[in-house]
């Protein structure tokens, strides 16, 4: 581990794996965390939502305590769909597969917490080819997570048309995806013996016009005060263990970009966006203002030609790495260690996680319409909560 | 000697026979209630229209609350019963008095078994006094109320002496509010508080008739008096107030004989807000109609309230949470109609009572000045408070029912009283046109419509509003019987699939707590919602509570005070001296 | 000049639909596509034995590169079994994840963006399982959902079909194994995850069916 270090938790708090607690300067040992289970008061019911509903993406059992309208509390269930993933004991090539599809909407920046895991545990010199492909990589994922939340922030109000209309954009980013790194979700991207990326021509107008028509759009949902009053004051948290969007929605200006030296982010100028109103709505401009510094960092990128890339899926070697990088709905980290060239051990932290337990507590004392709008603005993917790594 | 006086004379010895013969004493108390039925129906007795449809109304609550207590009193002791038929004893006596002196012992003789009765069922005896207090309050305004109105008629009796002052009534009206429910003492809760208290039969006795009583002194008196523009909103307001908060209150309340108070309320509310009304206005045909109204809204409400109060019986239980009710079909069915006539809905009489109602406050609108705004305003007051109370009608039928079982605790017997309780509400509805005055009868023969099948609301010689009982009644069986013919037809191509909850058992039911909270969010300000405890907990603060309660508490501490001082005995023989001194004095007063 | 009404920036967005499935698709993805090629190269889940190339099987990892190479294709499913004419008019999906990592959860959803826009051919989705003609099953078997799942199909009404979408669903992918009523599944779209083209064109497909 070149940047990380074991020792007394040390900056902000970022979450936990199966055997450690991560700050964003150091890990140390884990500390129990427990969850009380719900109490039930009298006149009060439980109304089950989930774990299978049409309402949901994925399959997630919430439970709202309520007295009636007002909702108590809540209990995010994402166990149902509890995958287990074994890793350890595979080539890093064969691991890599399964590091993909840990959350498929989000499968670059596993990837790329992954990838620099492996370099900081097994290599001396940082690659810089290598970073500015990942930085490509998840930036367009980011805008694609967040035009993805945008999106389903829209339905529940009803917006019929900028609801098809984001989801437009977000086929056509995914289309761009598709032809710069041949997949739509990324997957494969760094098993290809030949280089995988390219830059077709013509593909900086179409990011661009994209940013254009987003940025109208953007425009228009923020004059619509229907629109915003569902989301002010909805689902105010400002706990301090936040990350991501909910974090600097909150003031706080928490972002790996700026605070991780996994991936080397300063040369594009990159600002993070800061809010304070602490609800739905800060959540909704932090995204939408992200998308527009995504771009600016994706066509920086793109306009420079093809990214270098590396294949580190052939190294052997053995050693012990840690990375850090800023997934679109926070901080995702990755604990690695590499025995002959073979995975040893591997932890990840997930942002969805953090998010959960700040959905869970934003809700209390909320009503029943609040909730969708709520839920949507932390952009939860279950996936990567429910799920075991061995 | 007019043949009315028999039933007193039945009902008197009801009362030594319940001590031994439980049954055999409400059989009694049935056969006294019928015979004051019939021979009122027939025209005898001290009443003629329109206060003769009290002791009609009362009878047939009687009637159906002995048959009800027959098989759900029998775990109460041998005391409730007699007690109940002195009630019963006593009401008849105010049905039947002529004059002040008899009334006013009348009431005291229906309301001091009811204290006993409140105070036997429950351990506390706070129900009780504050039962107590209140009705002894009530006593004091009728008895100042009575000597002003002897003064100045110079005679005791009441039937003929018409008053030229408005202030007898203003007295007398305020003693009858407070036994009602009403006003300062309204929100008070004593009538919810007292009525949870005591056991369903009394619970229905004491909402459906107790009450009655009240509006039966007001009319009684109000008959007699000039009409006073000033007295008239007074009780407007009042009955207003009354309406809308009495109905928000039932629509919050836990407690289904609470809400049942509550509805209780709030019907005397929309009483009292049709007598202000009839006694603002000049002499006029406005003025006749609302008397029908007071008479039809006043039948609705004691039937259907004796309904109300049966089926809660039938629970055996006071918390909605509490309730598994049988399922039994004919329990059903009763329940469904009675709280429709609650509700305000059609085909009940409670459905045309209101629809009356109403329709006197939008003619009243036609009138100038300011009844015409003040009937605007209690109007759609009054139609918001129909509104809360459709709700909390939904509120019973559903939760004493959903979550009902096979095997509950109550008779079959008792299904079939609330089934006819049911029946006899759209019966009344149907034979409505019998019951209201002719020059509000008519028909209309151009769309088949015969003479006497509608009932008209006016302010002049033409027509408001048009109603016909009958017809509405043929059509909504006709359709209901279309409907059912053409959907059981197709019950083969039904496809029926199981329920669906995220996947997962059905382990949560919707509470009747969480069934208002709409209202308790909605309405904080007036309903003082606390969430206490962070996010743990919602409750209601009722403001009138506290300082009724206070009140009453204080009253309590006096008398535990004196009662310690001259007495140092037992809490019973404390009460019952209480009640003799009361009368005591009241003797006294009159003698001087 | 800008309006605030949005019925009218929709109208001036224009018409973003494509021609397909009448025209072939404008833009379709290289991974995953149909797989052309022979040999026997390297493949984690044995899409490629004997030379035959399993649509079902393969999850686009393109280690198999350069024997085997993608064509572009879309047209990778398989559609067994007869279908009620009944379906033919308007057919609602419930779908149900049993185990996905989120990616054929959001390309199911992409056939409602304006560029597919699947409603125009009448296929929409149900938030109960009560009001669908079909079950969507997409990633791999899990203890929690199982039994959900059968509790979700025993909550169709008849004609019910059951659809695997994505590799996970069809033969467990390389996370796991298949859901269990994958097994009667009569439509198997293949892909990992699946393009909207392919997606669109197999519900196309069995809908036609036997009518």
């Amino acid at each position: 581990m070149q940047y990380y270090k074991t020792a007394r938790g040390n900056g902000r708090y970022i979450g936990q794996t199966r055997s450690y607690t991560i700050y964003s300067d150091s890990i140390d040992s884990p500390v129990k965390v427990e969850k009380k289970p719900a109490d039930i008061i009298p006149g009060e019911l439980v109304f089950n939502y989930g774990p299978s509903t049409g309402g949901m993406i994925e399959s997630v059992r919430i439970a709202l305590s309520t007295p009636g309208e007002m909702i108590r509390s809540v209990a995010v269930d994402p166990t149902y769909k509890l995958r287990t993933i074994k890793l350890s004991g595979l080539s890093l090539k064969d691991a890599f597969i399964l590091v993909e599809r840990i959350n498929g909407y989000h499968s670059s920046s596993y990837q790329a917490a992954f990838l620099k895991a492996v370099e900081d545990a097994l290599l001396t010199e940082q690659n810089t080819g290598l970073d500015e492909e990942l930085i490509l990589q998840m930036e367009l994922e980011r805008i694609r997570s967040h035009l993805n939340v945008l999106e389903r922030l829209c339905e529940p109000a009803g917006f019929g048309v900028p609801y098809h209309q984001i989801a437009q954009m977000r086929e056509e980013v995914t289309r761009v995806i598709s032809s710069i790194f041949g997949h739509r979700y990324f997957f494969g991207v760094h098993n290809t013996p030949k280089p995988s990326v390219r830059i077709p021509s013509g593909i900086v107008t179409r990011t661009k016009d994209i940013e254009t028509r987003f940025a109208l759009l953007f425009e228009s949902l923020q004059d619509s005060k229907i629109f915003v009053n569902r989301l002010q004051g909805n689902g105010k948290i400002e706990k301090v263990w936040l990350v991501g969007p909910a974090a600097r929605a909150a003031g706080y200006k928490y972002d790996a970009r700026i605070d991780s030296p996994s991936l080397d982010y300063g040369r594009y100028g990159f600002e993070p966006y800061i809010e304070d109103g602490k609800d739905a709505f800060a959540r909704f401009l932090v995204r939408g203002n992200e998308i527009f510094s995504s771009f600016a960092i994706v066509n920086q990128i793109i306009s420079n030609g093809r990214p270098d890339q590396a294949n580190l899926m052939n190294i052997h070697g053995t050693g012990i790495g840690a990375a850090r990088v800023e997934s679109p709905q926070g901080d995702l980290f990755c604990y690695l260690s590499i025995n002959n060239g073979s995975v040893e051990r591997i932890e990840f932290c997930s942002p969805s996680v953090s998010n959960i337990i700040a959905f869970e507590q934003s809700m209390q004392g909320n009503i029943f319409t609040d909730f969708h709008f709520n839920w949507e603005s932390f952009g939860i993917w279950i996936s990567e909560a429910g799920v075991e790594i061995e | 000697m007019n043949p009315v006086y028999f039933s007193l004379l039945i009902t008197a010895v009801a009362m030594p026979v319940g001590i031994w013969w439980r049954k055999a004493s409400y059989a009694l108390v049935i056969a006294g209630s019928l015979e004051m039925a019939v021979f009122t129906l027939l025209g005898s007795g001290n009443l003629a229209y329109p206060l003769a449809y009290f002791s009609l109304i009362a009878s047939i609550a009687w009637i159906l609350i002995s048959i009800f207590s027959m098989t759900y009193s029998a775990g109460y002791g041998k005391w409730l019963t007699p007690l109940f038929a002195m009630t019963v004893f006593g009401m008849m006596v105010i049905l039947e008095s002529s004059d002040y002196v008899t009334f006013i012992i009348g009431w005291e003789i229906m309301s001091i078994p009811a204290y006993a009765s409140i105070g036997l069922n429950k351990e506390h005896w706070n129900a009780a006094y504050v039962f107590m207090v209140f009705s002894e309050i009530s006593t004091v305004f009728l008895v100042i109320g009575a000597i002003f109105a002897v003064q100045e008629t110079g005679t005791m009796d009441f039937r003929f002496q018409s008053l030229t002052s408005d202030l007898p009534l203003l007295l007398i009206a305020i003693g009858c509010m407070t036994k009602m429910g009403i006003t300062p003492f309204m929100i008070s809760e004593w009538l919810p508080i007292a009525h949870g208290n005591a056991p369903a039969n009394d619970s229905a006795l004491f909402s459906a008739t107790m009450t009655l009583m009240g509006v039966f002194g007001i009319a009684r008196i109000m008959l007699l008096s000039p009409s006073s523009i000033y007295l008239g909103f007074f009780m407007l307001a009042v009955g207003v107030l009354t309406v809308f908060f009495a109905a928000l209150f039932a629509y919050v309340s836990e407690n289904m004989k609470m809400l049942g108070g509550f509805s209780t309320i709030e019907n005397n509310g929309s009483i009292l807000a049709a007598i202000g009304l009839y006694v603002a206005l000049g002499e006029g045909v406005l003025k006749t109609y609302l008397l029908a109204v007071i008479m039809i809204f006043a039948l609705a409400h004691s039937v259907a309230k004796t309904g109300l109060f049966i089926g809660i019986g039938t629970t055996r239980k006071e918390n909605f949470s509490e309730v598994d009710s049988s399922k039994n079909s004919f329990l059903t069915l009763g329940w469904f109609l009675v709280t429709m006539s609650l509700s305000g809905l059609l085909p009940t009489i409670g459905g045309l009572g209101t629809w009356m109602l109403l329709e006197s406050f939008f003619m009243g609108a036609y009138q100038y000045g300011l009844i015409g705004i003040a009937s605007v305003v209690a109007g759609s007051m009054i139609a918001l408070a129909e509104g809360l109370a459709s709700a909390s009608m939904m509120k019973v039928l559903s939760f004493s029912q959903v979550h009902g079982h096979p095997k509950g605790s109550m008779k079959n017997s008792e299904g079939y009283v609330l089934l006819s309780t049911g029946v006899i509400l759209i019966l009344l509805f149907v034979l409505a046109n019998f019951l209201i005055q002719p020059q509000f009868i008519s028909g209309l023969p151009s769309v088949l419509v015969y003479n006497g099948f509608t009932i008209q609301s006016k302010f002049s010689a033409a027509d408001f509003g048009l109603i016909s009982p009958l017809y509405v009644l043929v059509i909504i069986i006709f359709f209901a019987l279309a409907a059912y013919l053409v959907f059981d037809r197709r019950k083969g191509k039904l496809r029926i699939v199981p329920r669906w909850n995220g996947g997962v058992d059905f382990d949560q039911y919707y509470t009747s707590f969480a069934y208002a909270s709409n209202i308790r969010l909605m309405l904080k300000g007036i309903l003082r919602t606390r969430i206490r405890d962070g996010n743990r907990q919602m409750s209601v603060v009722d403001v009138f509570w506290f300082a009724m309660q206070s009140f009453a508490s204080g009253y309590r501490r006096f008398a535990r005070q004196f009662a310690y001082r001259v007495m140092n005995s037992s809490i019973t023989w404390y009460m019952i001296y209480m009640i003799v001194a009361f009368m005591l004095v009241l003797i006294l007063a009159f003698v001087i | 000049m800008r309006t605030t009404i949005w019925f009218l920036k929709g109208l001036r967005n224009g018409k973003k639909t494509e021609k397909f499935p009448k025209a072939h698709p404008e833009e379709p993805p290289l991974w995953p596509s149909k797989l052309a090629g022979n040999g026997t190269p390297e493949c984690p889940t044995n899409a490629i034995e004997q030379g035959k190339w399993n649509a079902g099987k393969c999850i686009s990892c393109r280690l198999c590169l350069p024997d085997y190479k993608p064509t572009g294709d879309q047209s990778s499913f398989r559609v067994s079994g007869k279908f009620p004419g009944i379906l033919s008019r308007s057919f609602y999906l419930y779908p149900v994840d049993s185990g996905t990592c989120g990616a054929c959860n959001t390309e199911l959803l992409s056939i409602l963006a304006p560029q597919f826009d699947a409603s125009r051919l009448n296929i929409f989705f149900t938030n109960t399982p009560r009001h669908a003609d079909a079950l969507v099953l997409m990633g791999v078997y899990t203890e929690g959902m199982d039994q959900v799942i059968s509790r979700a199909f025993e909550a169709m009404p008849d004609p019910k079909l059951i659809i695997a979408l994505g590799a996970c669903a069809i033969s467990g992918g390389i996370i796991g194994k298949r859901p269990h009523l994958s097994k009667d599944s009569v439509i198997e779209i293949a892909g990992c995850p699946p393009s909207p083209y392919t997606i669109l064109e197999a519900l196309l497909r069995a809908r036609e069916g036997k009518r």
